[in-house]
């Protein structure tokens, strides 16, 4: 470096002197030149590499392309790629009208969908839509005109076959399947261009009480499913059709994955009126997740969405609190239907007070879903859970997290004491975390239910999830088989969560199961959770119906109850009931009541109440070990008789006179669901990779880089012989 | 003579960069090409029933399905997933879209400018081979090509026939990375596919 600088200060006198004697002389003004052409040069590239990216992001779309915008589109319609062209075609419109009837523990609602062709076409249009849980869904009607169409209840594959002749006839028909407990199919045949049907569908729900509130929820949005397996084989996937049949665990997954609306605009309107008859003043009636006006009647609440609409991108729950001195403590409902009772006993076990035993040691694993579908919102509410559980634990209990996406992850080996250290070290492990990947619960659940159950400590699982998952049953298997002395608590997260997941696996982990849609909502629902987490539970819950009465109630095995908890009955008797004696004991203290149930005036509802019970305890029983078969068999059966549509029965409607002409072509088309509010779409999806490389950008900046060195090289070089001929000439006359 | 001392100084700001710059393009291309030719001994396990096999140990990612467009000379392994790391070595399947060959929707992507620079030569009608661990060519015909932004893709969820769409980025000669523009061709099994001229007669 020093020889160098030697150099460049040798250099310039000489340079200077051979300018001042031969000022007008060419190679002067060519050293000027390059000197500029360098400088331009250098110019140019800084430039280049500066504007590089936005350059290429204002560069317009090349015209042999055909793109389509979505701006083009007027108002209101739903659009959506049509396969056999690149063009966007428009499919048919949806709107929903909800009326809810709540009256007691019992709610009847209507939904009526409106389907409009408003393409030129005739169209079959397939829409998957969510209810609750526990919906029983018995009246469907199919609205043409002025004419009404009854659907009518058959087994599955009946129904399927008398829809399809149907729709090959050119008549309107439609058709109600349930494809899990909480996602239902409804499919319309034959809609002629520019025309609208109506489809009616009625179910019945019970209400949700817990810790002194009932609450009515509506689920309006799917949380896309995650489908995880791998293929099965050939000879099962073949006779039906559809994606992801061939995985082996999610058999059905392209009938619960719906199409989801990508576009900003949502879509789907749905519109909510209930009329709520509780039966008892009432405190307030707050709706926790929209805007709503309530108006009073007799003794009757009118409940009207303030908005008038909402989209259908997330539940719709309302909730209500008896006055304090109205609060249940029982309910006995009854109905009387072709010679058979039908009861209904709800029974809230008296509060533990201040529970004065021991406090309960216990050892906590918490199981978190770190999967693409928890990213957004859903992850921050479970890291706001988390962090709050951590603060509840005490220092002699024990604790550990399990976090689980495509892979699964614990913080430590086994569960550590709930130290101040380990406590920091858990809250650094809870912030890092960061959803993505797929959702394998199966190796978490097993690794949390893992356990030896030998020592002191209650064993409690906590797992946060938004649940969707399409292997539901599997997962059950695991919490059924490995469960032990270990105590299951799911924790809903995220604005559509598979609530009918999570209820199950807590039923089948002999926990609770906790809905948390916001963050502002972690405080409250958490701290009703510890309640029930540190206070003993009620077990051995039996109930006796006297020595010559015979019943059939559901469920037959009853689940301990948390704090709070209700205890629901289904009962259907050949002869009333009279009397029904329950006991049990909380923390080895026993307890029992004994109800009166004759002084009830009858009410509607009891009996479908029944019949989804015991379709629901059917399915449970498969995990126990029933004959698949029987337990199908028996399905059809209370199905059948009680009208209901289940896993085996589906509803159809059929119109007498055909309405396409032979020659027209049905298109098929399944409506868009919107994405659950707060949801990333690209993350749940795993939407589109990013795919271009910096390759090319890496080889032109190198290359410019080569041949600007180059150009140079060959510049100074041009300079360096003209100066060696200019000294020449120099030399020469001297 | 003297000039020449201002040699270094290009080397060194401009052709050790250059090179650099080169070398780093260039590896994205050979890797490319490499794990291509690595990963045919991971697709000789896959097809004997081996599912899952990985082309090197420590490989988050396996070979699910070969992908072939005769007419421009193309053998694709299509590897499992999309991520980042997965699409150096190959065209990657999308874990949430069906399985390459299988109704539904298959969406497998690749970089513009290694595997999938030869989608801007598709046009409809054209043939792709896939083939899958269980069967051998399944052939599938274009059916469409867009230019989408990703935010507003949309697949229409048809379960009765089979769709493979091929994704990568545009403008294809683009320099720039992370682009929101994507660049979809639609494949349909041969079998439901109907050709355009003829679709008055159905």
């Amino acid at each position: 470096m020093l020889s160098l600088n030697k150099n460049l200060f040798k250099r310039r006198p000489r340079r200077e002197y051979l300018q001042d004697r031969y000022k007008p002389h060419k190679s002067g003004l060519m050293v000027w030149l390059q000197r500029l052409i360098i400088f331009i040069l250098i110019s140019v590239l800084t430039l280049f590499l500066l504007l590089l990216s936005d350059i290429v992001k204002a560069e317009p779309v090349a015209d042999d392309f055909p793109q389509v915008s979505l701006n083009n589109i007027s108002e209101g319609s739903l659009l959506i790629k049509n396969a056999n062209s690149a063009l966007y075609k428009q499919i048919p419109h949806l709107k929903t009208v909800v009326d809810m009837n709540v009256s007691g523990m019992i709610v009847r609602s209507h939904i009526k969908q409106q389907f409009k062709n408003t393409s030129n076409n005739w169209v079959e249009a397939i829409y998957v839509f969510p209810l609750p849980e526990l919906a029983a869904v018995d009246h469907m009607r199919l609205l043409v005109g002025e004419r009404v169409i009854e659907g009518i209840i058959k087994e599955k594959q009946e129904a399927k076959k008398i829809y399809n002749t149907a729709r090959k006839a050119g008549k309107k028909a439609a058709l109600v399947e349930q494809e899990r407990p909480n996602i239902f199919t409804n499919t319309i045949a034959n809609i002629a261009p520019g025309e609208t049907v109506h489809v009616e569908i009625e179910y019945q729900q019970t209400l949700h009480y817990d810790q002194g509130s009932f609450s009515l929820r509506f689920p309006m949005a799917i949380t896309p499913r995650y489908i995880p397996g791998k293929p099965v084989n050939e000879s099962i996937s073949v006779s039906n059709s559809g994606w992801a049949k061939n995985t082996q665990q999610v058999i059905d997954a392209s009938r619960i994955t719906p199409h989801i609306n990508m576009s900003n605009t949502l879509i789907n309107p749905v519109s909510i009126n209930i009329n709520l008859n509780a039966g008892f003043p009432l405190q307030n009636i707050t709706s926790r997740y929209h805007n709503i006006t309530k108006q009073e009647v007799d003794d009757a609440y009118h409940i009207k969405l303030s908005e008038g609409v909402t989209p259908s991108d997330r539940d719709f729950e309302l909730v209500w609190t008896p006055q304090l001195n109205h609060m249940p403590k029982a309910a006995i409902f009854n109905e009387l239907i072709n010679g058979e009772n039908y009861q209904m006993l709800m029974l809230v076990p008296p509060d533990n007070g201040g529970y004065n035993g021991q406090p309960l040691a216990r050892d906590v694993t918490y199981i978190v879903d770190t999967s693409g579908s928890m990213h957004g919102i859903s992850i921050e509410q479970a890291k706001a859970s988390l962090l709050m559980a951590l603060d509840r634990l005490r220092l002699h209990d024990k604790f550990n997290i399990i976090q689980f996406n495509s892979i699964t992850d614990r913080l430590f080996t086994s569960s550590q004491m709930a130290s101040f250290e380990n406590i920091l070290i858990a809250k650094n492990y809870i912030k890092q975390l960061s959803a993505d990947g797929g959702t394998e619960m199966a190796p978490a659940l097993n690794l949390a239910l893992n356990k030896l159950s030998s020592d002191n400590y209650v064993h409690q699982v906590i797992f946060i999830t938004d649940g969707s998952v399409g292997n539901e049953t599997e997962l059950f298997d695991i919490i059924h088989k490995k469960l032990g002395n270990s105590r299951l608590f799911t924790i809903g997260i995220g604005s559509a969560p598979n609530s009918y997941f999570m209820r199950k696996a807590a039923q089948f982990g002999r926990g609770s199961f906790t809905y948390i849609s916001g963050v502002n909502e972690v405080n409250k629902k958490m701290s009703a959770l510890f309640s029930k987490l540190e206070s003993p539970l009620m077990t051995n819950i039996k109930i006796d119906i006297g020595d010559n009465q015979t019943a059939e109630i559901w469920p037959q095995r009853i689940p301990d109850l948390y704090h709070g908890e209700p205890l629901t009955l289904a009962i259907k008797s050949g002869k009333p009931l009279n009397n029904i004696k329950i006991t049990g004991s909380r923390a080895l203290a026993p307890w029992s009541a004994k109800l009166n149930l004759k002084l009830n005036k009858p009410s509607k509802g009891i009996a479908t109440f029944w019949a989804r019970q015991k379709i629901s305890a059917l399915i449970d029983s498969i995990h126990d070990g029933a004959n698949k078969d029987q337990v199908r068999t028996d399905i059809i059966d209370v199905a059948l008789n009680h009208h209901l549509v289940s896993k085996h029965t589906s509803l159809v409607a059929v119109d007498k006179t055909p309405s396409r002409p032979n020659e027209s072509k049905l298109d098929k088309h399944n409506i868009p669901v919107n994405l659950p509010h707060g949801q990333s779409s690209q993350k749940t999806f795993g939407q589109l990779a990013q795919t271009a490389t910096s390759a090319e950008l890496n080889i032109i900046c190198g290359f410019t880089l080569l041949m600007l060195g180059l150009a140079l090289t060959v510049l100074l070089r041009s300079s360096e012989t003209e100066r060696a001929n200019d000294m020449n000439n120099e030399a020469r006359p001297l | 003579m003297i000039i020449k001392y201002k040699k270094p100084y290009i080397i060194v700001f401009l052709f050790i960069p250059g090179c650099w710059f080169i070398g780093q393009g260039s590896y994205i291309h050979a890797k490319a090409i490499v794990a291509q030719n690595l990963l045919e001994q991971a697709w000789s396990n896959v097809k004997q029933g081996k599912s899952q096999s990985k082309p090197w140990p420590w490989a988050d990612t396996w070979p699910v399905a070969r992908l072939k467009v005769p007419k421009f000379d193309i053998d694709l392994i299509v590897l499992a997933g999309d991520s980042g790391r997965t699409l150096a070595f190959g065209p990657g399947h999308n874990f949430a879209s069906a399985i390459p060959g299988k109704n539904g929707n298959s969406l497998i992507s690749a970089h513009r400018d290694t595997h999938f620079n030869f989608l801007k030569k598709l046009n409809p009608g054209d043939s792709i081979f896939i083939e899958t661990a269980q069967e051998e060519n399944k052939l599938f015909k274009v059916l469409s090509t867009q230019i989408v932004d990703m935010d507003e893709a949309r697949f229409i969820n048809d379960q009765s026939s089979a769709y493979v769409h091929l994704v990568t980025c545009y403008p294809f000669d683009s320099i720039s990375t992370g682009g929101s523009q994507r660049y979809i061709v639609t494949a349909i099994s041969q079998t439901d596919y109907i050709d355009p001229s003829n679709k008055h007669n159905f």
